[in-house]
């Protein structure tokens, strides 16, 4: 469907308020008619007849009425105008997110999160002026000038024939100047997202650039992009005035010839037409009221004119909402059986393989068998697939072959919704979102009560430092909670994980950014919260998966190796390497825990 | 109104450009007048002379006419060109204008607001002040001089007139105005606010999908934006109801205007004193000179906004600076060495002291660690020693220089960082690496990416130096990216080197390998670490253990053990 369809398709989005404004507007084209002809007759009496006052006071009260009218009908007409769009806004602006929600994390690591920031806010904002302007001047343009024609030719088909003639020119002259401007115009939006993804990235950046003396560097780039977006959008807006001077120019044209073809005939004077043309007399009367009505003629044409750009605009923004929106989830038919799984939770792995991009395998026929109440923890370097394997089991991903098995359910027939209501995740880098420390706890749980808030961050061992503040839990956090350490951040990610209760419990390298002494404290908690659960540990440091059932070393999307750690670290395999590799560092929390907890 | 007067401030260097637009805007607007009253008058004399047979010059009429439609096509063409160029050379130096004083905030001040929110100050804020040039500005001028100029024009005919008309004109274009921005100032306010409020959301909800969908709470923040959203257009329909209704009402005093006219002129031409055509003129120009006055309330319903807008850019561009940099050149180090002279600090409301009588000498060329656990103040070293804060007592020294005597820029010049916190740019390898000094070779980018162990693994990526690394580098795991942070710190060559964790959050075997790197690039500089961990120490000359911002322990690797069991066993319940 082409962008332009498609923003006409979302019409029924507005309602009825946008055919009230179409209606309203006519109306108000209407009155201006009646009214031009009031104001003729008042004039033509008083300088023709000779009339005072008295003769024409019944037209002036007329004419007043008709003020009141009018301006009634703007006022209304504004604010349909406005509901149409408003209605139109928060429909996709839900609509589209849901999508992008739908489409998921496995989605969105491909795309610039700032762009698509833009396109939710001020994107969707840019289809204000499509809806409540432009799509209502391009219906009246098909309306009032037709309304207008037929109160001018019966009386004077002569000017009633020029205006016929002068109005199509306007919108052939406008598309010959306008094609070009669509594509200029396309640029120019991505030029905006791209000015808009670039700032935020220096924002997000700006303390990396001040190390690197490079932020008083970045001053030039700003004005260069800057200045570079004034260049382009000028282009842009150029040929939009010109576009909008050229109509200016005809329907100033067609007044003038109007105006002369009137005065000419009043006058007596012959005009400059054919002989065999018969041209009709006109009275001062009929003259007046027609030159009244010629500017009110090309009204909705010049009004659709400045209208345009308002299109221009929509359009860009609809570009990009139909990309997210035509995008189709990885899943494409969606599991719909609820968990049958008690718990605790076993799963299964089964010869499954993913790929990222076509012949590169990250997965290469994986089987891993996690039985239910265990600890078990993955181990491997980094680009081995560990995080593949928790996208999958999370269901950010699909296989590309094999299956996974929850208990002897497929994952891909079950709910995923139902699914993730029996899962916990800590991931490598939680975020806080906006809101209170209590909020962030309440994640997975918003019906959780204070005290169980507070009995979860008292066993991730969050309670001190939440609870040291005057506001407590109340306290606000910023994004990637600003204020907060690494650490603290994580326990409040584990937190989270207590609150939910979920029998099967999902750990990214929980323990990475800690120091030891926080390192026990998420350590003991980790260990509370194994309990009657199954737990998948996905960790690099070594000394954090001791303690797991059954460690599973992944080489380049394959298992390696498997067992405890005294076997594995006594076979000649990877594990035992790394350990090696590893020196003493592992070994030095380790044993300071082993110490600490035997003191 | 003391911000308005800022901002005009702001705008001066461009006020020869703005007063070419006033102008411009000027002549159209008495062009269009005069083309509509000319015709009107043009009109009635010629029906009337054509009625009594007498002779009249109608080449005059006729030129004014032509020329005024040809005046006001082209004018407005011009006005309009003008006052856009004019708007964007200011958008685009308020820009540089508000990043200029942004950037000596960071990381110090600006850890309390919400990149999102920066990014809507920097795009949409100073976007929204071009209303006070277009929209408020320009308006105003245009509508005072031709107010004036059309109440002249109307004294000559009859003075009543010119009282009636212009009493309409202030109904309109001031009465209606003020009316208008008092009604618009606080959904003006509010507007910002949850257009602020729905950007965090969408960046929460976006860039947090993953925990979200997790944990289900999906349809919650769907249903967040969506409220917000709705509030959004809730008030703007409030201010859109507001600006319809004086839209309306500045018809209703032209038409006003027009109707009175018409009961004060009748009997001016019934009695003689008007010639009948000229009530044809002035009924025109009564309707068209009412064009002045029309962009006024809206003008001044925006100026709410506007001045929010304002106010939220002067809240950041007002902020102090955490550190004042000194007047002067910054002195030259004679040597590299570091010294904390019973350093002492603490950050704005806390209720102790982050760092305190911290005493530490690092000879040039040797290796230090600060090892505590969270919160014990090693952060704090690095941000004092880099001059993000500076200490509230005692002072730290480079080459015997205070560092207080240096500008930011010029110290941090002697210090590289590599941390796990690097920010990767959304922009190409090379250009990511280009950071760290821009005048680099393809050959020193090579060698410092040798050196850090990332060179065969970029040179194996199809576009080599050139692939682009995504949004704060999502396509480069956490190894590659710390490979780059000391490919980075090579490039930068700078004597001093401060270490944060920088094998933090790294598997066994992509440690050794960046261990490996930093030991290279450790050679002959001035080496400070910070960490958590107390073990693998063995390569630094003396280790200084912290804890609560105070010294625990001091002197070489062997009082680690002991100190941090100590801190363990203090903390135990």
């Amino acid at each position: 469907m082409s962008v332009n369809n498609w923003l006409k398709s979302q019409r029924p989005l507005a309602g009825n308020a946008l055919a009230f404004t179409v209606w309203l507007n006519t109306a108000n084209g209407l009155l201006a008619i009646v009214q031009a002809w009031c104001l003729a007759v008042i004039l033509n009496a008083v300088i023709f007849a000779g009339a005072g006052l008295t003769e024409i006071q019944p037209w002036l009260w007329s004419l007043l009425g008709l003020f009141a009218l009018r301006a009634a009908v703007v006022w209304f007409a504004e604010r349909t105008a406005f509901g149409a769009a408003a209605g139109v806004r928060v429909a996709l602006r839900d609509r589209v997110y849901r999508h992008l929600q739908r489409l998921g994390p496995g989605y969105l690591a491909n795309q610039r999160s700032g762009a698509l920031v833009e396109t939710l806010t001020k994107g969707i904002d840019d289809l204000e002026g499509y809806y409540a302007r432009f799509l209502p001047a391009m219906t009246l343009t098909m309306i009032l000038p037709l309304a207008i024609l037929t109160a001018v030719l019966p009386m004077d088909w002569l000017a009633g024939l020029v205006l016929m003639v002068t109005a199509p020119m306007i919108p052939l002259f406008m598309i010959l100047i306008g094609s070009g401007a669509e594509a200029r115009n396309q640029r120019q939006w991505k030029q905006l997202a791209r000015m808009s993804a670039h700032f935020l990235d220096v924002i997000q950046g700006l303390t990396t650039l001040k190390l690197f003396g490079a932020s008083r560097r970045e001053v030039k780039v700003v004005a260069q992009i800057s200045d570079d977006y004034r260049v382009s959008t000028m282009q842009v807006l150029r040929i939009a005035f010109l576009s909008s001077a050229v109509l200016e120019f005809f329907a100033t044209v067609g007044i003038a010839i109007v105006a002369v073809f009137i005065g000419f005939r009043l006058y007596g004077l012959a005009l400059p037409v054919p002989p065999w043309l018969a041209v009709p007399d006109v009275t001062f009367l009929q003259g007046l009221f027609v030159l009244m009505l010629a500017p009110e003629f090309y009204a909705p044409l010049r009004n659709l004119g400045t209208q345009y750009h308002a299109r221009l605009a929509a359009v860009a923004a609809a570009e990009q909402l139909i990309q997210v929106l035509e995008a189709e989830p990885a899943q494409s038919v969606p599991g719909t059986e609820p968990l049958a799984a008690g718990r605790p939770l076993g799963v299964r792995f089964e010869s499954v393989r993913f790929s990222y991009e076509e012949g590169r395998d990250a997965l290469q026929g994986l089987d891993i068998e996690i039985p239910p109440g265990q600890r078990i923890a993955l181990v491997g370097t980094s680009g081995a697939g560990k995080t593949t394997v928790v996208n999958l089991l999370l269901g950010f991903l699909t296989p590309t072959g094999g299956r996974i098995l929850i208990g002897e359910q497929e994952l891909s027939r079950i709910d995923l919704d139902d699914w993730r209501r029996h899962l916990a995740w800590v991931p490598q880098q939680p975020r806080l979102f906006q809101g209170s420390i209590a909020d962030n706890i309440r994640l997975g749980a918003p019906e959780a009560s204070l005290d169980a808030v507070r009995e979860s961050a008292r066993r991730a061992r969050a309670d001190q430092f939440i609870e040291a503040p005057p506001d407590g839990y109340d306290s606000r956090v910023g994004e990637r909670g600003a204020g907060l350490s690494g650490g603290q951040i994580q326990r409040i990610a584990l937190a989270r994980a207590f609150l939910r209760d979920a029998p099967l419990v999902i750990l990214d390298e929980a323990t990475a950014n800690l120091d030891p002494e926080s390192e026990r404290l998420v350590q003991e908690g980790i260990d509370d919260l194994a309990r009657d659960r199954t737990l998948l540990v996905v960790a690099h440091r070594l000394a954090t998966v001791r303690r797991a059932d059954r460690i599973l070393v992944l080489d380049q999307g394959r298992i390696v190796e498997q067992g405890d750690h005294a076997t594995l670290a006594a076979a000649h395999g990877l594990y035992a390497r790394m350990i090696a590799a590893y020196g003493d560092a592992g070994q030095g929390v380790a044993d300071l825990q082993d110490r600490s907890k035997g003191s | 109104m003391k911000d308005i007067l800022r901002l005009l401030d702001l705008f001066r260097p461009y006020r020869g450009w703005m007063l070419l637009g006033t102008l411009a805007a000027i002549l159209t607007l008495i062009a269009n007048v005069m083309l509509m009253a000319a015709s009107g008058w043009f009109l009635a004399a010629m029906a009337t002379a054509g009625a009594a047979g007498v002779a009249m010059n109608y080449f005059t009429p006729a030129a004014m006419i032509r020329g005024s439609a040809m005046l006001r096509t082209g004018g407005r063409y011009a006005e309009r060109l003008v006052n856009h160029e004019a708007t964007f050379r200011l958008i685009a130096s308020l820009r540089v204008w508000f990043y200029s004083h942004l950037e000596p905030l960071a990381p110090a001040r600006l850890q309390q607001y919400h990149s999102g929110d920066l990014l809507s100050r920097i795009r949409a804020d100073i976007d929204a002040l071009d209303n006070l040039y277009v929209r408020v500005l320009v308006p105003v001028v245009v509508a005072l001089a031709s107010t004036l100029i059309f109440g002249v024009f109307l004294f000559l005919f009859a003075p009543v007139l010119a009282l009636t008309g212009l009493i309409f004109l202030l109904l309109a274009g001031v009465a209606l105005p003020l009316w208008s921005q008092s009604r618009g100032q606080a959904p003006g306010r509010r507007i910002t606010e949850d257009e602020s409020e729905l950007r965090t959301a969408v960046i929460d909800g976006i860039q947090g999908m993953a925990e979200l969908t997790v944990y289900g709470v999906t349809e919650r923040q769907a249903h967040r934006i969506d409220d917000l959203s709705r509030r959004l257009v809730a008030d703007q329909a409030r201010l859109s109801s507001d600006h319809g209704l004086t839209l309306a009402a500045v018809g209703l005093c032209a038409s006003l205007s027009l109707w009175v006219l018409l009961w004060l002129a009748i009997p001016l031409v019934r009695d003689g004193q008007l010639m009948p055509p000229l009530l044809a003129m002035l009924a025109l120009f009564t309707l068209a000179s009412f064009e002045a006055v029309a962009p006024l309330p809206q003008a001044f319903q925006l100026l709410g906004r506007t001045l929010a807008a304002a106010r939220r850019l002067f809240d950041i561009v007002d902020t102090e600076p955490a550190v004042r940099e000194p007047p002067g050149l910054s002195p030259q180090p004679k040597g590299f060495d570091i010294a904390f002279d019973r350093v002492t600090f603490g950050y704005p409301k806390a209720a102790r002291p982050a760092v305190a009588d911290i005493v530490l000498h690092i000879p040039e060329g040797t290796r230090a660690a600060v090892i505590g656990a969270t919160g014990s103040g090693k952060s704090t070293l690095f941000n004092l020693l880099l001059r993000f804060w500076a200490p509230d007592s005692g002072a730290i020294r480079i080459g015997g220089q205070d560092i207080a005597d240096f500008h930011g820029d010029d110290l941090r010049r002697h210090i590289a960082v590599v941390s796990q916190h690097t920010h990767l740019f959304d922009a190409t390898i090379r250009e990511n690496l280009l950071i760290a000094n821009p005048d680099a070779s393809q050959g020193a980018i090579e060698q410092a990416c040798r050196v850090a162990q990332i060179h065969d693994f970029i040179a194996e990526l199809p576009e080599g130096y050139d692939t682009w690394v995504g949004e704060t580098g999502v396509r480069m795991s956490g190894g590659q990216g710390r490979r780059i942070a000391v490919a980075r710190a090579l490039l930068k060559d700078a004597p001093i080197l401060l270490l944060d964790e920088p094998t933090e959050g790294l598997d066994a075997a992509t440690e050794r390998d960046l261990m490996q790197a930093l030991d290279r690039l450790m050679v002959g500089r001035t080496v400070l670490l910070i960490t958590h961990r107390p073990a693998g120490l063995d390569w630094v000359d003396q280790v200084l253990v912290l804890d609560q911002g105070r010294e625990l322990a001091h002197g070489d690797v062997s009082v680690v053990p002991q100190a941090t069991q100590a801190a363990l066993l203090a903390v135990k319940p």
